[in-house]
């Protein structure tokens, strides 16, 4: 069996496979307990996997950037954001303990067909965070990138089945890593879960992580193909 | 050819006229007067209202006003609809002037998206677009443009440039030979009943056959609710920038010649007023 070379193509997601992937996904969630679930539109039976999620974060603001303008397009830089609770009981250090409640929505482009990664985040009290706490909460590892083009990168969209705000990680760029992902034979890819794949590259730029067993599901699925 | 190049600068110029009135429960140091205003369908409210911002903030303390929205009849309006979509879909078979009530307390967080600078609209206008040429040309004719030519598509809304937009985005418009259309058209279709904002789909201007798809085609495949047989009492209108185009238009006409700037076709489907 030859196993031709990936086309691009191949890094396009099908509603049909879109919707496959989701629900493998979900199964697997139930599983481990961690907390995903399939939502259907009544009116035209589309949806969209959503899971919510409670983050403690660790603000660790040096003095001289505490003292910020009133003006909103400033950015409010966090220095450090901690992933959460082990590490935030760090001892002797001045900090603010908030919870922040995380709503993620894994929809589907048939625009772009790929997935993309709605997500709305408030504290406790209601009060939703603005773009700019949100830029500034994303993974230090990505601040340069976000930093390059932020409005390439996360804004404010309308959710497009509830119709309410949500901030978007933009799919334009999902290709690029997805095919450095994924490069490699064509045969791979059919077993791959492609959900699992783009949300844990994708995922920890917002602070969504998913846990190891999932890569377990990927490859179960590939040797289950391979024998089958 | 000359009839269709009418049509791009009829829908480009055309104008709503429209009365701003600020909230009643705004505070104020004096009375506020009403504020009127031709709004340019095709653009945004945030991008041509700074003079009504200044008018009604001229009679306002400056701790009273927070991020400026607009609302109709009790619903927020999106900013980031184009005001020609916002009218068609909220007012159309109202009597003008538009009335529209201007709020600085109180943004409504769960319903509009924030707005707090002109990169805002720039980002969201260049968005679509590219999700427009995603779907026309997998995204080849926006990509091999220069940074510049995206600015000038941009600058063209804002400074009302006709020429200056259509320079680029007649590119945008364009398709090879062999083809006898788009890849896919850019549409939504809005309905104000229902939860979900728009119903956006797949759907390609010509037929396997070869023949152009029409707008009556569109509407059957992806909102069959909106169209009822010929003989039956249409309760309902479909309306883009204020007309009724006949259901037989072929798509691909409508998509180069009725889009809004961001190339999308936004449609409308509105109850029929029974008069």
């Amino acid at each position: 069996v030859s196993r031709s070379m990936a086309r691009e193509e191949d890094f396009f997601l099908e509603e049909k496979r879109f919707k496959q992937c989701c629900e493998d996904f979900v199964k697997h969630s139930q599983q481990i307990g961690d907390g995903w679930e399939w939502r259907t539109s009544k009116d035209l039976g589309d949806g969209y996997l959503s899971k919510i999620h409670f983050q403690v974060r660790n603000r660790n603001i040096p003095p001289d950037l505490k003292e910020k303008n009133s003006d909103n397009t400033e950015q409010t830089l966090f220095a450090h954001v901690e992933e959460p609770l082990d590490d935030s009981q760090a001892a002797g250090v001045c900090s603010t303990e908030e919870v922040v409640r995380y709503e993620y929505h894994v929809l589907y482009s048939s625009s772009y067909q790929v997935p993309v990664l709605y997500f709305r985040a408030c504290f406790l009290d209601g009060r939703p965070l603005t773009l700019d706490e949100i830029w500034g909460s994303v993974h230090a590892s990505y601040q340069a990138r976000l930093q390059e083009g932020p409005w390439d990168t996360i804004t404010q969209q309308e959710h497009p089945i509830l119709g309410q705000p949500f901030f978007v990680l933009h799919p334009c760029r999902t290709h690029e890593f997805i095919s450095a992902v994924l490069g490699g034979s064509r045969e791979h890819h059919r077993h791959t879960n492609y959900i699992i794949l783009w949300l844990s590259t994708v995922g920890p730029v917002v602070g969504l992580n998913l846990p190891l067993s999932y890569a377990k599901l990927a490859h179960e699925q590939s040797a289950n193909a391979d024998s089958g | 050819m000359t009839d269709d190049k009418d049509v791009l600068r009829d829908v480009w110029f055309g104008r709503i006229p429209t009365c701003f009135t600020l909230y009643q429960d705004e505070i104020t140091e004096r009375e506020a007067e009403p504020y009127y205003l031709l709004l340019p369908r095709i653009s945004y409210l945030t991008l041509v209202t700074d003079k009504v911002k200044k008018h009604f903030q001229k009679v306002m303390r400056q701790e009273e006003v927070s991020e400026i929205w607009f609302e109709y009849e009790g619903t927020p309006l999106k900013w980031h609809y184009p005001i020609g979509l916002l009218f068609d879909l909220h007012a159309s078979n109202t009597a003008l002037p538009w009335s529209i009530t201007v709020h600085f307390k109180n943004f409504p967080e769960k319903d509009l998206l924030h707005c707090h600078s002109k990169d805002v609209i720039e980002a969201h206008f260049m968005a679509c677009i590219k999700e427009a040429d995603a779907l026309k040309h997998k995204s080849q004719v926006i990509n091999e443009m220069q940074k510049k030519d995206h600015k000038q598509l941009w600058m063209g809304l804002q400074n009302d440039k006709f020429e200056q937009f259509w320079a680029i985005n007649r590119k945008l418009m364009e398709y090879p030979p062999e083809d006898n259309g788009f890849r896919y058209i850019p549409f939504r279709i809005y309905q104000a009943t229902t939860e979900r904002p728009f119903i956006q789909k797949l759907f390609r201007p010509i037929a396997s056959g070869g023949q152009l798809h029409t707008l009556g085609d569109l509407l059957k495949d992806v909102c069959p609710s909106a169209i009822i047989p010929e003989d039956a009492e249409q309760k309902t209108q479909v309306m883009i920038h204020g007309i009724e185009p006949m259901l037989e238009t072929p798509i691909q006409w409508l998509s180069e010649h009725m889009s809004y700037p961001d190339n999308f076709l936004h449609i409308s489907i509105i109850p029929r007023p029974t008069d």
